[in-house]
C-alpha cells in the first residue's frame, strides 16, 4: 500500500475542513469540535484508518488543541486537529467509534480538565485518588498552592 | 551482652533478606539491584536473599521518589515487615526526590513516608555501592542490638548551652 495523498484525504474529508500535507506520510485535517465524530467516521471507513495512535493535547494558553492521530495499513498518519475554547472545554467522546480513545480521553480529562460528553467513566486514572477536585496540573496557568494538600501521604504523616 | 543476645545479634547479621520496592523510580536503580543479585556480583553467596513478600524481609530497599499514588502503598509494605526492620533509600531520588523534587505528583524523598536508616548516593548507585550500603546496615543492626533499639540514633534537637562567662 502507498501513502495517502492529500487529494485523497481532501476528497474523503470534503465537508470536514481544510486539509494540508505536513510531511510525506502525514496529512492534517483541521475541523471544529462539532464535526469530530464525522471526521473520525470518515477516516475509519473511507480512508481505512483502523488504529488510533494517540490523542495529543496542547494547552497554548488561549485554547486547547486536540490532535487525533490515526493510522492504518497505508502507514500515513492522519492528524485530525480541533480547537477547544479554554472557558468551555467540552467535546463529544469518540470511545464508541474507536474503543482505545476511551482511555486517552480519561487521561486528558484527569490532567487537563477537558470533558468528553458521552464517555462512560471519566474517573481518575493518573492522579492519586485523593487529589483535590478542579486542579489540572498540565494546564499552563496551573500553579501548586503550597498551603493546599494534594493528598497521597498516608494518614499519620499528613 | 548476654549469650542469648549475642546469638540473636549474630543470627540477624548472618543473612539479611531484602525486598525491593519501586516507589516511582525510572528503573535504573532497580536494574542495579538486579545486577547485584545476578552472577556478576551474586550477593546470594553472602547470604543476602531477595524475597517476594515484605513479611519475610529484614531490609526494604526503596528506589525512587515517592509518588502520591505510591505513598500509602509504601507505608503498607513497611508496616507488614516484622521488627527489626531497616530501610535503604536508594539514589538521589530516594534521598530527596532528585530531579522530581517539588513536582505535582511526588512527595519527594522516602523520608516523607517512612524513616530510612541508610542512604546510598548515586544516580543510579553501582551494585557494589548497594552491597556496601547493606553491609553498613548490618553494622547498624549490631549497634542497635547493643543499644537496645533504634532510639539512640534518633536526631535530637541541639540544646543551647549557656555561655561560660569568664569571671
Amino acid at each position: 500500500m502507498t501513502y495517502l495523498t492529500s487529494a485523497e484525504v481532501s476528497e474523503a474529508m470534503a465537508d470536514i475542513g481544510p486539509v494540508e500535507a505536513i510531511r510525506r506520510n502525514r496529512v492534517q485535517v483541521t475541523t471544529t469540535p462539532g464535526r469530530i465524530r464525522a471526521a473520525l467516521r470518515s477516516a475509519t471507513s473511507r480512508l481505512q484508518c483502523d488504529h488510533l495512535v494517540q490523542i495529543a493535547t496542547i494547552d497554548t494558553g488561549h485554547e486547547f488543541e486536540l490532535f487525533y492521530l490515526l493510522t492504518g495499513a497505508h502507514r500515513t498518519v492522519l492528524s485530525i486537529r480541533t480547537l477547544l475554547p479554554r472557558d468551555r472545554p467540552k467535546i463529544r467522546s469518540v470511545h464508541d467509534l474507536l474503543p482505545p480513545a476511551g482511555i486517552y480521553e480519561r487521561q486528558i480529562h484527569d490532567l487537563l480538565g477537558i470533558t468528553f460528553d458521552g464517555h462512560p467513566n471519566l474517573g481518575r486514572i493518573i492522579l492519586n485518588e485523593d487529589w483535590p477536585e478542579g486542579e489540572f496540573p498540565l494546564r499552563k496557568d496551573w500553579k501548586m498552592d503550597p498551603a493546599k494538600s494534594y493528598g497521597g501521604a498516608p494518614e499519620e504523616v499528613r | 551482652m548476654s549469650l542469648s543476645k549475642r546469638l540473636v545479634s549474630w543470627a540477624r547479621q548472618k543473612s539479611p533478606w531484602i525486598i525491593l520496592f519501586n516507589s516511582g523510580a525510572c528503573n535504573a536503580c532497580d536494574i542495579e539491584v538486579l545486577a547485584a543479585l545476578t552472577p556478576r556480583f551474586d550477593v546470594e553467596r553472602l547470604g543476602i536473599l531477595a524475597k517476594g513478600t515484605p513479611r519475610h524481609a529484614d531490609i526494604l530497599i526503596v528506589t525512587g521518589p515517592v509518588t502520591r499514588k505510591q505513598g500509602k502503598r509504601l507505608r503498607m509494605i513497611y508496616d507488614q515487615m516484622p521488627e527489626p526492620k531497616y530501610v535503604l533509600a536508594m539514589g538521589a531520588c530516594g534521598a530527596t526526590g532528585g530531579v522530581f523534587k517539588g513536582l505535582y505528583h511526588v512527595l519527594d524523598g522516602v523520608d516523607a513516608v517512612i524513616p530510612p536508616d541508610m542512604y546510598v548516593a548515586g544516580c543510579p548507585p553501582r551494585p557494589d555501592e548497594i552491597i556496601d550500603g547493606i553491609v553498613k546496615i548490618l553494622g547498624l543492626i549490631e549497634q542497635d542490638m547493643a543499644h537496645g533499639g533504634k532510639e539512640w540514633r534518633a536526631k535530637r534537637k541541639a540544646v543551647p548551652q549557656p555561655l561560660e562567662v569568664a569571671p
